[in-house]
């Protein structure tokens, strides 16, 4: 009923939350009819459901939430990726910080000791910030070759990171911190997946 | 000595050359002020090491020198199993770089010392403890510092070693490796920090905030940070260490409760903190620990106060004179009339104050607290919504959207959730470790109260104050104090015309 390909959506929905259709299908990277049909199987087994309303969504239900523990703990156990995950999430948990910082001082800068918001008026200050991003993203794509070496599922997250700075460098602001496939929200994901492969709750996780 | 100097009232190099936390040492050790006997290792030192890989020439020797200087100054003896002498080793650069390099605490708990110091105290439990702060703290040390396989080999061949010397010489080196981890270049490359300056490291011995129920440690401000008025404020953390503090990982308590429990310390505290304003003529914190009723000093900083805060102490400082009107004009930028414009919440008598995070993004929010992203969402078509959880993840972003303010018992103010909160522009409170969320009871905790979700609450994202009901906010327009300085800055500048605020200012900075 829901194959391998349903694996993967039921686990990104996991991953990035409460979601509409076209967001759900750029993280999963696959045509929205696709993925409709799948999360139409998956709402059929009642693994999914769909709130109407604003903040409305596709999101799990908890049958969804303990199956997809249960694959996700399969799929580790299956393919023997828990150490090299282990060790990925280890030097991920080094660059996390770093990319906080990045992202907050993208947003708040200090002037003459007071923090104020980043209007954006001063372009060196932004070109720089967006330097120690590409800077790095380089140290970030070394992990993701290892999760993807791991498990090939990983393997989304470096391009939509890419694609996420590439457009930040081409001049849209919002690719870094706001938009919903802004650079910190795919990383936020990123973040999220490996406490939910490695089976760790995030508040037990190190948290700044 | 030409590598390293003694926290002493004769030391009289620049902060440049000890750092700004080993200067500001020194000063309260001149001002006669309780601070841990202690040495500093000189900026110049690390320039060397990081440009030659290795320590430089001779600080082996003043090393050495330094440490039994120490010994003599404590009746100790490093890595000895009788009084053994235990030290921290901490980074400090000439531009405070916080929490980005390495410290390492309760060195020298060998095996041997550990069971000295147990035997010495009367109490294995806190020995322990020490001692297995020391091991994460030096794991952490080498791990932010090299690679994995590296820092394994390097970090289990001195544990095996196990002697206290080697330990200090291989932490010497990793707070000043710890200079250069990318984290480190980031944060230099964002404010302007040279890279090429290096930091210094303050070697001291132990003070015990978690010795016993007489110890403790905190933060302490001669006036208060959010408005300026001077009344101590603050921090407490009884029977724990400073790292507790800093990581978040205990509530704190209000500073004003040292005076119940330990009113000699408090006493002791506020005598320092005024001694210190009269040196800087500045509002100033502390960071402080006491150790079975005594109190140590760690660290002093000056100034740092800003917007409607900064404001008042300058005109109170004048008030006071202890600097005159024009040092007092030059201490406010237009930033901070800009800054003291930000809405907070409305103070005076009455306010019931729940408890207090750290803002992370400005601004004020009144709605009914929810407990989970699905009833934040769900409750907000009945009006604003206060979001509050222990920290967030993606699964909290529809919940996060729907909000109209966010709390956070953890993380920091660059936590997920307060970069999320900044995306969307509300008001947020993070780090309010007092509160702890139950999803099934449907509430929050704060010490011994209990707030049941749907409760009107008032969020200040600046100050972090967290309070019940909605008492309003207040902009900066009716401040008395901004009222004088402004006055005093159309005395200088001659044009007393009607104009903003931030012209008023500039004009008088012109003719400074």
């Amino acid at each position: 009923m829901t194959g391998s390909t349903g694996s993967v959506v039921l686990h990104v929905l996991r991953c990035i939350g409460f979601a509409e259709l076209s967001r759900l299908a750029d993280a999963v990277g696959l045509p929205a009819a696709e993925v409709e049909s799948h999360l139409i199987d998956l709402a059929v087994a009642g693994l999914v459901t769909r709130t109407p309303g604003e903040f409305g969504g596709w999101g799990l239900t908890e049958a969804g939430r303990v199956e997809n523990a249960r694959r996700i703990t399969g799929e580790v156990d299956a393919t023997g990726a828990r150490d090299a995950v282990a060790a990925a999430y280890e030097k991920f948990m080094v660059l996390n910080p770093e990319l906080l910082d990045l992202c907050s001082a993208w947003q708040l800068r200090t002037v003459d000791g007071v923090v104020t918001p980043n209007d954006h008026s001063d372009r060196a200050y932004d070109a720089r910030v967006l330097d120690r991003f590409a800077d790095l993203d380089q140290r970030a794509e070394a992990v993701c070759a290892d999760l993807s070496a791991a498990l090939p599922r990983f393997r989304r997250y470096r391009i939509r990171l890419a694609a996420a700075l590439d457009r930040a460098q081409a001049g849209a602001l919002e690719q870094l911190v706001d938009s919903t496939t802004s650079y910190h929200t795919v990383w936020f994901q990123l973040h999220e997946d490996l406490l939910a492969t490695l089976g760790i709750p995030r508040q037990w996780a190190t948290i700044r | 000595m030409s590598w390293i100097y003694p926290l002493t009232p004769g030391t009289d190099e620049s902060p440049t050359l000890l750092g700004g936390k080993g200067h500001g040492l020194v000063v309260l050790r001149r001002l006669g002020l309780p601070v841990p006997a202690g040495f500093v290792i000189g900026t110049h030192a690390c320039r060397t090491f990081l440009r030659d890989g290795r320590l430089p020439e001779g600080l082996d020797a003043e090393l050495a020198t330094a440490v039994q200087g120490l010994e003599a100054a404590t009746g100790r003896r490093l890595g000895a199993a009788r009084r053994p002498l235990i030290v921290s080793v901490r980074s400090g650069a000439a531009v405070s770089m916080p929490g980005m390099m390495s410290t390492v605490l309760n060195l020298g708990l060998t095996t041997e010392a550990t069971a000295g110091l147990a035997a010495e105290t009367g109490n294995p439990a806190f020995v322990q403890e020490a001692r297995r702060q020391f091991l994460t703290s030096f794991a952490a040390a080498f791990h932010g510092t090299t690679d994995d396989a590296e820092a394994g080999t390097r970090l289990s061949g001195i544990a095996v070693a196990d002697d206290a010397m080697d330990q200090l010489r291989a932490a010497v080196c990793a707070v000043f490796a710890s200079w250069n981890t990318p984290r480190a270049i980031t944060y230099r490359e964002l404010h302007d920090i040279p890279h090429e300056s290096g930091t210094a490291v303050i070697v001291q011995a132990m003070v015990f905030g978690s010795r016993d129920e007489r110890s403790g440690t905190g933060v302490a401000f001669s006036r208060d940070p959010n408005t300026g008025e001077k009344t101590p404020f603050g921090d407490v953390l009884f029977g724990r260490q400073g790292e507790d503090v800093v990581s978040g990982r205990s509530s704190t308590r209000p500073l004003p409760e040292l005076a119940d429990r330990e009113p000699a310390v408090w006493e002791n505290l506020l005598a320092a903190l005024h001694r210190i304003e009269q040196h800087y003529r500045d509002a100033c914190h502390v960071e402080f620990t006491f150790e079975a009723g005594r109190l140590w000093l760690l660290q002093v900083r000056p100034g740092g106060l800003t917007g409607r805060a900064a404001i008042r102490v300058a005109v109170d400082l004048a008030d006071e004179q202890l600097i005159d009107r024009h040092t007092a004009l030059r201490r406010i930028s237009p930033q901070h009339l800009r800054n003291a414009h930000t809405p907070r919440i409305r103070t005076g008598d009455g306010l019931d104050v729940l408890t207090r995070g750290r803002g992370a993004c400005p601004g004020v929010a009144a709605g009914r607290i929810a407990v989970t992203a699905d009833r934040a969402a769900r409750m907000a078509a009945d009006g604003p919504v206060i979001l509050v959880r222990p920290c967030t993840s993606p699964l909290d972003m529809h919940g996060l959207a729907a909000a109209t303010g966010i709390v956070t018992s953890r993380g920091g103010p660059t936590s997920h959730a307060a970069v999320v909160a900044r995306a969307m522009g509300k008001p947020a409170v993070v780090d309010a470790t007092a509160l702890t969320v139950d999803v099934v009871a449907e509430c929050v905790r704060a010490d011994e109260r209990v707030v049941a979700e749907g409760t009107l609450v008032t969020i200040d994202g600046t100050s972090g104050e967290i309070v019940i009901g909605n008492p309003g906010s207040a902009t900066v327009t009716i401040d008395s104090h901004l009222n004088r300085l402004l006055d005093w800055a159309d005395e200088i500048s001659g044009n007393r015309s009607q104009r903003p605020d931030q012209e008023r200012l500039i004009a008088a900075h012109a003719r400074l």
